[in-house]
């Protein structure tokens, strides 16, 4: 049986749909998603279109500055080349980015769907061990983690969705605490539907766009994240590349090849801005704030 | 000893003394010579002025010489304390705080090598003005063994007995039995005082170890933690110098960043851990500097763990040396700044055999090599031999990018033979740890330093009985184990014939060149900067600091 | 309300404790002790390096050693340093103030910055210079701080030579010019990405006031718009901004380890990784109880004015 049927017309073609349509009349957040969407693309199949493998060493042309023979983007210290491996990195970094977000949204989301609808003591609990995990200051946490266990891209994702969980926590627990009292929460409650049903059928879906936009921000900040563990040396470890860890390699270089840093750099900002953008424009477009505008 | 002969010691100048006792002297390493000048001839500098400053990578942090410590704690050591000897620049062992070099000529070392006799001199006062006696010697050789005490390195002093102290100015002991690199590890044992450490609660925790007291050519001054160290003249030290007034030891922890500060002018000297080889040629060029590439004491390898069955066969290390481009990684990586080698042992050590066989490049060869070894190629192009692919990790410190860069390439020319080797680095705190003490790697690619205070004994690292994965006790981390060789460093530690233990360690390189426990890849060259004004500034890698003598620095 | 600070001070507590354990567990995860930098010295022998293990008390089971420290925590004794052998609180005490100074000098920027640039976005809305300001906000936030203070130490110290590559002051020059002439950079450079969080965040306290009926009522009354802002807005965003300040704390901690690797700043966050490199347990369990402290208090002081705030929310 459904619940509220007043707000749930029947479904129109998607592009005339609401929220979409208020996504698209953003002009930056559709610009990150054409970022984006561009980006991954580029990572997924740039390197089988490029002249050069990521992995090649060639000694004859380290520190080719950008736009040297095919080198697009230049080479590194080894002269392999740099757009290669940069598209390389980003798949390394945009997977670890994507992948700690799901698994970050999902504890964060069980943790708070079940913290806000049972409230109490449950509530104290979970939410205590949500304030202990926030406690620590993330780059501490995250550095000490990475330190402890060993440093492989799968470790470094479930070291990041440690860290980023808790915010999805809060803001979940947050919104079902204050939906909990609306009218149909009670109507299925008088109908006498079970506890389950009511927080993951009927609380939840109200709850997506408010998940949604934290998922999408989860993604740019697990990305950050990968960018600054890697950078200090604790992350993704060479010879496999990720775009914080090219920029550890850079620094030394900073006078001679600039382009080094700057590349990567540039890289990991497109695509933190794009997901930013996105999950901006997701916010005002699912109404997630509210009626202040 | 006589008192006639005790007077006539003390009472006439060094060189007397010297020509008296070189009549009977062993040939070779021992002198008693105090850099040149005669103690009691000895000019008072004029009032010491100006400050230098030596940028370190690594903070130091511990300032009680007999608790571990790194090298860059040692620079503010040697500085703030003195040994009962020292070793100069040729490795030659001159006496410090001590009168003169004990050794089996002068009887200061009995004929079995067990009764050790130690002169001291009588005109040095600690900081604090209190008389330097052979109290001190006692306090600190007996602190070290001390098992409450966190002390650095016991070996040798372990074996020290009955320290008697027989006058104020002479001490003596008796060893276990005879080890001849004791003298050496005395040129690393700073003396600490009795009346200040002797009297604190506890010595691992006293306020001594946060301001040193010591008779060296430095007082403490202060330390700003996390970014330097000042130390100030002594100007009543005893031996040569100080002609600067405050000596600073500034900590920069990128090496880029510090080699950015030594070329805009804000450190003096570029110490520990030196300048990168891919700035050496900028270097050499900058106006008002002098910069000289300064032979290192350790060997950079990769370092094979003998008891993974891709290893234990000879014939795969050999080829395994062979397809190693050395040439091309010195050039290019390391822009040809270090000196390729055959051997553990540095060149400029007086035990050092020049004759080796040289390492070739050849893929061709390392690749027949191997299939006459039984390696065939399997499906996968990976080389396989009764089960066992040659595939093995690599590991090192995470964040070395020059050895990062090493590492794959030569990973990709050892591909071309179908040999794989990937790469495991970790964080310096994991990769020496237990992964490393305990023989738990494949290979590592490592820079070894093997001598101890130059001291030419390599028990710790290739006796069997230094093996830890075994029971053993060293850090015979590659598991190497060889009798013959195990039978001459037992023998070496019992010589104390230099020309003797020459032929001894000879003969230790050339079996160690054939077996290849590690494949040899260069002897590294540190890149020494300084501002060109700063005079007095003399390299001595038989040390472990750059600042070993800064008593000797002045300005132009 | 006094029953309600009580219980979360309690609830601090429990969360001290929880924390203290998720760190020492996490620490004694870390393969190879204090000994490890000591493993390429080949004068100290495994029998050393147990040796001194054994004395620094490492070799008791995990438990004992945790309650052991917890134990002399609680008397005030936070341990003392692998390293240089210092009580943990005399090290991190002379690491703080460099990192205070810096995170300091940043908020005071940030929040100067980054309130003139809200406001002003707000009161000028859909205007070129909020468009820009909204996504230059946007961009600062997800540049990682780090490249800024590479690009900007490529810039303006190797380039333009204008401001020193790094370190807190020139050794000889303790002069307080060259202290701010070493403090510019790595402040701006912290304070880069909290600007953008107090433009955003005053941009809608501001357009949220405005709305307000008693702005209207100003109005009408004939206060200059100006007046009416400033006085109103800033007023009620006053208390926002101090839960904002306080949640912001730990960032700016975060922020300021990578800032101070950067430009070889000797605070908190140089030293939290010198510790960890060097696995020095009891300096960084201290830094890890410091900055949970500092956090906890930030979030407690947040939550309080929120709950005064909004009394919707019920007090859990």
């Amino acid at each position: 049986m459904t619940t509220l049927t007043a707000a749930w017309a029947p479904e129109p073609a998607w592009w005339r749909n609401r929220v979409v349509r208020r996504f698209l009349g953003h002009p930056l957040a559709v610009a990150g998603l054409a970022m984006i969407t561009l980006l991954s693309l580029a990572c997924a199949f740039g390197p089988h279109l490029l002249p050069y493998d990521s992995l090649q060493i060639d000694l004859r042309s380290r520190f080719a500055p950008p736009l040297t023979g095919d080198h697009y983007l230049g080479a590194d210290p080894l002269g392999r080349d740099l757009a290669a491996r940069l598209l390389m990195a980003g798949r390394i970094s945009l997977l670890v980015g994507f992948f700690s977000m799901l698994l970050a949204t999902l504890a964060g989301t069980l943790v708070g769907v079940i913290a806000g609808y049972m409230g109490g003591w449950i509530n104290s609990v979970l939410m205590r061990t949500v304030d202990g995990f926030l406690s620590f200051p993330t780059l501490f946490l995250l550095l000490a983690l990475a330190v402890a266990l060993k440093p492989s891209p799968t470790m470094i994702t479930v070291i990041i969705a440690l860290t980023s969980w808790m915010t999805v926590a809060r803001i979940v627990a947050t919104e079902v605490a204050s939906l909990k009292e609306r009218e149909f929460v009670l109507a299925g409650r008088m109908l006498g539907l079970s506890r389950t049903h009511i927080m993951f059928r009927e609380i939840l879906p109200n709850v997506m766009g408010p998940i949604i936009v934290a998922a999408t921000l989860t993604v740019a900040r697990a990305i950050l994240l990968e960018a600054y563990i890697s950078f200090l040396g604790f992350g993704i470890q060479p010879p496999l590349p990720s775009w914080g860890n090219m920029l550890n390699g850079a620094q030394q270089y900073l006078d001679r090849a600039p382009w080094l840093a700057i590349i990567p750099g540039l890289a990991i900002a497109m695509a933190v801005t794009s997901f930013n953008f996105i999950g901006d424009g997701l916010r005002d477009a699912l109404d997630v704030r509210g009626d202040h505008k | 000893m006589t008192t006639d002969q005790k007077t006539f010691i003390e009472d006439h100048s060094r060189r007397d003394a010297l020509r008296v006792m070189a009549a009977s002297a062993a040939t070779g390493i021992f002198a008693a010579n105090l850099l040149g000048q005669p103690a009691h001839a000895q000019t008072r500098p004029a009032a010491p002025k100006g400050r230098v400053v030596v940028g370190v990578t690594q903070e130091p942090t511990v300032f009680n010489p007999l608790m571990p410590h790194l090298e860059v704690d040692d620079g503010v050591a040697f500085s703030v304390f003195d040994a009962l000897f020292r070793i100069d620049p040729k490795g030659v062992i001159v006496p410090n705080l001590a009168a003169e070099v004990p050794n089996q000529a002068n009887g200061g070392i009995s004929a079995d090598g067990l009764k050790w006799r130690v002169r001291l001199r009588n005109n040095v006062r600690w900081h604090d003005g209190t008389p330097f006696t052979a109290e001190d010697v006692k306090f600190t050789l007996e602190l070290i063994v001390n098992p409450k005490f966190r002390a650095w390195r016991t070996t040798g002093h372990s074996l020290v007995r009955d320290i008697t102290v027989v006058s104020p100015t002479e001490i003596t002991w008796r060893m276990e039995q005879p080890f001849a690199p004791y003298l050496s590890y005395l040129t690393e044992t700073f003396i600490v005082p009795k009346h200040i450490l002797g009297a604190a609660a506890n010595p691992n925790e006293a306020p001594f170890n946060q301001a040193p007291v010591g008779t060296g050519a430095f007082k403490w001054g202060k330390r700003v933690a996390g970014d330097h160290v000042e130390l100030v003249a002594n100007p009543s030290y005893h031996g040569e110098g100080p002609y600067i007034e405050r000596l600073v030891f500034k900590y920069i922890p990128d090496m880029t960043v510090m080699y950015t500060q030594f070329r805009s002018g804000d450190i003096d000297v570029a110490g520990q851990a030196f300048i990168t080889p891919d700035h050496y040629k900028e270097a050499s060029g900058l106006p008002d500097r002098a910069v000289t590439l300064v032979p290192a004491g350790s060997v950079e390898s990769i370092y094979l763990n003998l008891e993974k069955p891709q290893f234990r066969d000879r014939a795969v290390r050999e080829a395994l040396y062979m397809a190693i481009d050395r040439q091309a990684i010195l050039e290019a990586l390391y822009h040809g700044v270090p000196r390729p080698t055959e051997t553990f042992m540095p060149p400029q050590s007086f035990y050092y055999k020049p004759d080796l066989p040289k390492q070739e490049f050849s893929l061709a060869r390392a690749a027949k090599l191997l299939d006459q070894a039984g390696w065939k190629p399997g499906p996968d192009g990976i080389r396989v031999k009764d089960g066992v692919r040659l595939s093995f990790n690599n590991s090192t410190t995470s964040g070395n990018s020059l050895r990062e860069q090493a590492q794959q390439f030569i990973q990709q020319t050892f591909a071309q033979i179908g040999v794989e080797m990937k790469i495991l680095n970790h964080p310096a705190a994991v990769m020496w740890g237990d992964f490393w003490t305990k023989s738990q790697y494949d290979s590592a690619m490592v820079g070894i330093t093997y001598l101890l205070a130059s001291d030419p004994d390599v028990t710790l690292r290739f006796h069997t009985r230094a093996i830890v994965a075994k029971g053993g006790r060293g850090s015979n981390n590659a598991q190497y184990s060889n009798p013959e060789i195990d039978e001459l460093l037992d023998k070496g530690t019992r010589t104390f014939d230099p020309q003797a233990r020459r032929e001894i360690y000879h003969r230790v390189q050339e079996i160690i060149r054939k077996d290849l426990p590690f494949l040899p890849l260069f002897t590294s060259n540190n890149v020494y900067g300084r501002k060109a004004r700063i005079q007095g500034f003399v390299p001595n890698t038989n040390t472990r600091s750059e600042a070993w003598h800064a008593a000797g620095w002045k300005w132009a | 309300m006094v029953e309600f600070l009580l219980k979360r001070f309690m609830q601090s507590i429990v969360l001290l404790v929880i924390v203290s354990v998720i760190g020492f567990v996490i620490l004694n995860l870390i393969p190879g002790g204090p000994m490890a930098q000591y493993a390429l010295d080949a004068g100290m022998t495994q029998d050393d390096k147990n040796r001194i293990l054994a004395q620094l008390g490492l070799d008791r089971p995990l438990w004992v050693q945790y309650l052991d420290w917890a134990w002399r925590l609680l008397q005030g004794d936070w341990g003392t340093s692998f390293r240089d052998s210092n009580p943990v609180t005399s090290v991190i005490a002379r690491h703080v103030p460099a990192t205070l100074l810096l995170m300091g000098t940043a908020t005071v920027i940030a929040v100067s910055i980054g309130t003139v640039i809200g406001i002003r976005g707000a009161t000028h809305r859909h205007s070129a210079f909020d468009y820009l300001a909204t996504v230059g906000a946007m961009v600062a936030l997800s540049i990682p701080t780090f490249w800024f203070g590479l690009v900007g130490i490529y810039v303006f110290s190797l380039k333009l030579g204008w401001v020193p590559a790094g370190n807190m002051y020139t050794i000889g020059e303790g002069s307080v010019l060259n202290h701010l002439h070493h403090l510019i950079m790595p402040s701006v450079v912290l304070a880069l990405v909290h600007i953008a969080i107090w433009s955003r965040f005053m941009r809608t306290a501001t357009l949220d006031a405005m709305g307000q009926e008693f702005v209207k009522t100003a109005r009408a009354k004939g206060v200059s718009e100006r007046r009416v802002v400033m006085k109103h807005v800033v007023g009620n965003a006053l208390l926002p901004m101090i839960t904002l300040a306080g949640v912001q704390l730990p960032s700016l901690l975060t922020g300021a380890l990578v800032t101070e690797t950067v430009f070889t700043w000797p605070g908190m966050g140089r030293l939290f990784l010198d510790s960890l490199s060097n696995s020095d347990y009891p300096v960084v369990m201290g830094l890890l109880m410091f900055s949970a402290i500092l956090t906890i208090v930030g979030n407690l002081v947040a939550d309080v004015v929120v709950a005064m705030v909004d009394p919707r929310i019920r007090l859990a």
